[in-house]
């Protein structure tokens, strides 16, 4: 055999165990982000799980503690009996409408003083004094003012979910296409044909992610709503608890909001591809 | 005001944008002022600013609001410093080490999603109406903040720019001064932005549920007495700070970092 020979018969070795070896290290390596997430959840859900079996828990410190398997099995009863619809459906009605109406309220603004630089000096030290403060800090006044049924809910709601989304639509208005709007314009588009045309279209991305920063802002709205002035729903339900020591309903509470949390802002990423499946991938990255 | 056509100049611009902005916050106040001239005054359901004003004097030279605000800062502070020192470093390492990384991911989003206010109660039935209660509400929203960004800040750090020090020849000390600080720092003071926002959400929370004095307190006490004057007076103060906290933070990143602006 010629050395050109030995060194082809290498190559294709190479080539070969390449071709064999690549897919399992594409494997390991796609699934590994999957595989090691998973288990840094579910480590922790054991250990939560099998400390009191290891650490002797007094008899005290045993009323506020709470096991995994037993937050699973309040869950489940609360379904299975049907006791959390009604809680649930009083904290979902607040959170939809107070969304509802965050949305109704910021969008038209947002593209307003996107579009005027005279509204948008006006408007800003507002809207940077409200973005900054927590807006827990008109609890008592929005309760003083509305008391304590749906409509303190929705105000609190609606002014915590309303900013992120102003100020992200507005900052998407800013940044539509100059270009684009003079071709509009230069075709005889009104202001609405431009709005409709060319900013919004463009600011979509920016509104979407407004639109989960917002998600987060109301579901936070209905809990401290419920918590410090609501007569029912799940954050009641969940300070009652706590009143009683019943850890274990605590627990699920905060599980059933974080779920309410994440599935809202899965379904807005579902809506966003939908949305912006005809622009160029670069152009969707915000 | 005149509508010339713009000039070009940018100082011009800004100061148009300065004077606008003074102008709408004070017809704002003017506005709020004056409808009472038309509208029946009900001091139990709404204040006015010239009330306000009052009522904000009388807090600071009773010493009542400075003591309302002493006591809230501490907890503030024990619980902000806790979650830079605990939340730096969790990120660093979820950044440094790629495993790390994918372990703890998924575990922290879904912390930093959940409404971990939601936990208030629990925490105060654990730790009482004291600082520690209030300290770890404010660690447990302030840290996840600190962690992504670490997280992120490392993650993008430039392998290029750490190539190009290690191949002309410098150090590892030139490595970390020179690309991985650098580019790191401006994600965590970001990260402490969010935070400052995330840990008045605490003070006020720890505050509204179980506690006899700090602002937070005094704010819904004050709505109990109906003595909305001296409400407004204090809502009024926990805006103000917030604003100063957040456009500090802004300046200083502005300031400090000018690599990063528009990012």
């Amino acid at each position: 055999m010629t050395d050109i020979d030995v060194m082809q018969a290498n190559v294709a070795a190479v080539a070969a165990d390449d071709e064999f070896a690549a897919p399992t290290r594409t494997l390991w390596q796609r699934s590994e982000a999957t595989v090691l997430g998973t288990g840094g959840v579910l480590a922790l859900l054991v250990a939560w799980e099998v400390l009191p079996h290891i650490v002797k828990i007094s008899e005290g410190t045993k009323l506020f503690f709470t096991t995994p398997s037993q937050v699973v099995g309040t869950l489940w009863n609360m379904f299975a009996t049907g006791t959390i619809w009604t809680p649930l459906g009083v904290s979902a009605s607040g959170f939809a409408l107070g969304l509802g109406i965050a949305i109704a309220i910021a969008l038209p603004l947002g593209v307003v003083i996107g579009r005027s630089a005279t509204l948008n000096a006006m408007f800003d030290p507002f809207i940077t004094a409200f973005n900054a403060t927590p807006r827990l800090v008109f609890l008592p006044l929005v309760m003083l003012w509305f008391g304590l049924g749906l409509e303190a809910k929705v105000v609190i709601v609606v002014i915590g979910a309303m900013f992120p989304l102003l100020i992200n639509t507005y900052e998407g208005v800013r940044n539509a296409d100059k270009v684009l709007i003079n071709v509009v314009r230069s075709f005889g588009a009104n202001e609405w044909d431009i709005a409709r045309l060319v900013v919004l279209p463009n600011s979509l991305p920016y509104i979407v992610s407004g639109l989960r920063l917002a998600i987060g802002r109301a579901v936070l709205g209905v809990v401290v709503a419920e918590f410090f002035g609501s007569e029912e729903g799940v954050g009641v339900m969940m300070v009652k608890a706590a009143g009683r020591y019943q850890v274990d309903v605590v627990f699920s509470g905060l599980i059933i909001f974080t779920v309410l949390s994440l599935l809202m802002t899965g379904l807005v990423k579902i809506g966003e591809d939908r949305l912006t499946r005809w622009r160029p991938q670069h152009a969707s990255e915000f | 005001m005149t509508d010339e056509p713009a000039p070009r100049l940018t100082f011009v611009d800004k100061n148009r944008k300065v004077l606008l902005g003074c102008l709408a916050v004070a017809l704002f106040f003017a506005a709020w002022q004056a409808v009472f001239l038309f509208v029946p005054f009900n001091p139990l359901f709404i204040s006015k600013p010239s009330l306000i004003a009052d009522g904000l004097v009388s807090l600071l030279s009773s010493g009542s609001l400075p003591e309302d605000l002493r006591v809230s800062a501490v907890p503030f502070v024990y619980g902000f410093i806790a979650a830079v020192i605990v939340g730096v470093p969790i990120g660093i390492v979820m950044g440094w080490r790629v495993r790390v990384g994918y372990a703890l991911d998924p575990l922290m989003t879904v912390l930093y999603a959940s409404p971990l206010v939601a936990l208030a109660p629990l925490v105060v039935v654990f730790f009482g109406v004291g600082v520690p209660a209030k300290a770890l509400l404010i660690f447990a929203l302030a840290v996840f903040p600190f962690i992504f960004n670490a997280y992120v800040g490392v993650r993008a750090v430039d392998r290029l720019l750490i190539n190009v020090v290690r191949s002309l020849g410098g150090s590892e000390m030139d490595l970390y001064m020179k690309v991985i600080v650098p580019s790191v720092l401006p994600y965590i003071v970001a990260g402490a932005r969010i935070a400052i926002g995330r840990a008045l959400v605490g003070v006020l929370v720890g505050e509204f549920f179980a506690a006899s004095e700090g602002i937070g307190f005094a704010i819904a006490r004050y709505g109990d007495l109906f003595a909305l004057d001296k409400m407004f007076a204090c809502i009024l103060v926990v805006m103000i700070v917030a604003v100063i906290f957040t456009e500090g933070i802004r300046w200083a990143e502005r300031t400090a970092f000018p690599w990063r602006v528009g990012q």
